[in-house]
């Protein structure tokens, strides 16, 4: 009784769309702090780095990512904190 | 002495005229230049919004300098930095151990109507969206 049933659950698993990296299906997009509006993309609403699992960004772009990230918040470009964004 | 790929960008004060800012390139691009740097490029941003106050300022004119230069110019020029008061933040990063003038430049020869503007806009991706 119990087994057909587990069977069907286990089948209608949601079916998750792979996300693939950005950086890696356009080879001339380089995560780089001087365009924080390409940046922007990759940070939530308060300000925080979204993380790999969110964006599907590959492990080595999503270091290159946080780095730049990093460095256009120190620059001004973006914002620590939405706390202290300007508007 | 060796020479290494750098990349500095400095934040000017918003209040600052068009000669004031030139003069502050200029003195900058010099200091580089007398230890024996090369600069491949000066980029001028348009007067831009910034994304949080740096000193009580809310806009300001970003410059980035892409240059050649031997380790020692470089700590020459942060001193500058810090007793200059236009400049409001200043960030100076390696682009590479290596310099080659003539490779630097072919770069900004055909990448001109690639360089990136530095104009804040809104724009709201999936991503953002999907967070809330």
């Amino acid at each position: 009784m119990q087994r057909p049933q587990q069977n069907r659950y286990k089948r209608r698993r949601i079916y998750v769309r792979r996300k693939i990296c950005r950086f890696c299906a356009d080879k001339t997009l380089v995560a780089d702090y001087k365009q924080p509006d390409l940046l922007k993309s990759f940070i939530t609403e308060r300000g925080k780095i979204l993380p790999r699992r969110v964006t599907g960004t590959c492990a080595k772009h999503q270091r290159r990512l946080t780095n730049a990230i990093k460095k256009a918040r120190i620059m001004a470009l973006l914002p620590f904190t939405s706390g202290h964004a300007i508007e | 002495m060796k020479l290494r790929h750098y990349e500095t960008m400095f934040l000017l004060h918003p209040d600052l005229s068009s000669e004031d800012r030139e003069d502050a390139i200029q003195k900058f691009s010099k200091i580089i230049q007398d230890d024996k740097g090369q600069i491949v490029n000066i980029d001028q941003w348009p007067l831009r919004k910034l994304a949080y106050k740096v000193q009580k300022q809310t806009q300001g004119y970003y410059v980035v300098m892409d240059f050649g230069a031997p380790g020692d110019a470089i700590e020459e020029l942060t001193r500058n930095y810090r007793l200059d008061e236009r400049v409001m933040k200043f960030m100076t990063t390696k682009l590479d151990d290596e310099f080659d003038f003539e490779e630097a430049t072919k770069k900004y020869a055909s990448n001109e109507a690639k360089e990136p503007q530095g104009q804040a806009e809104t724009s709201k991706t999936d991503l953002e969206e999907k967070e809330e």
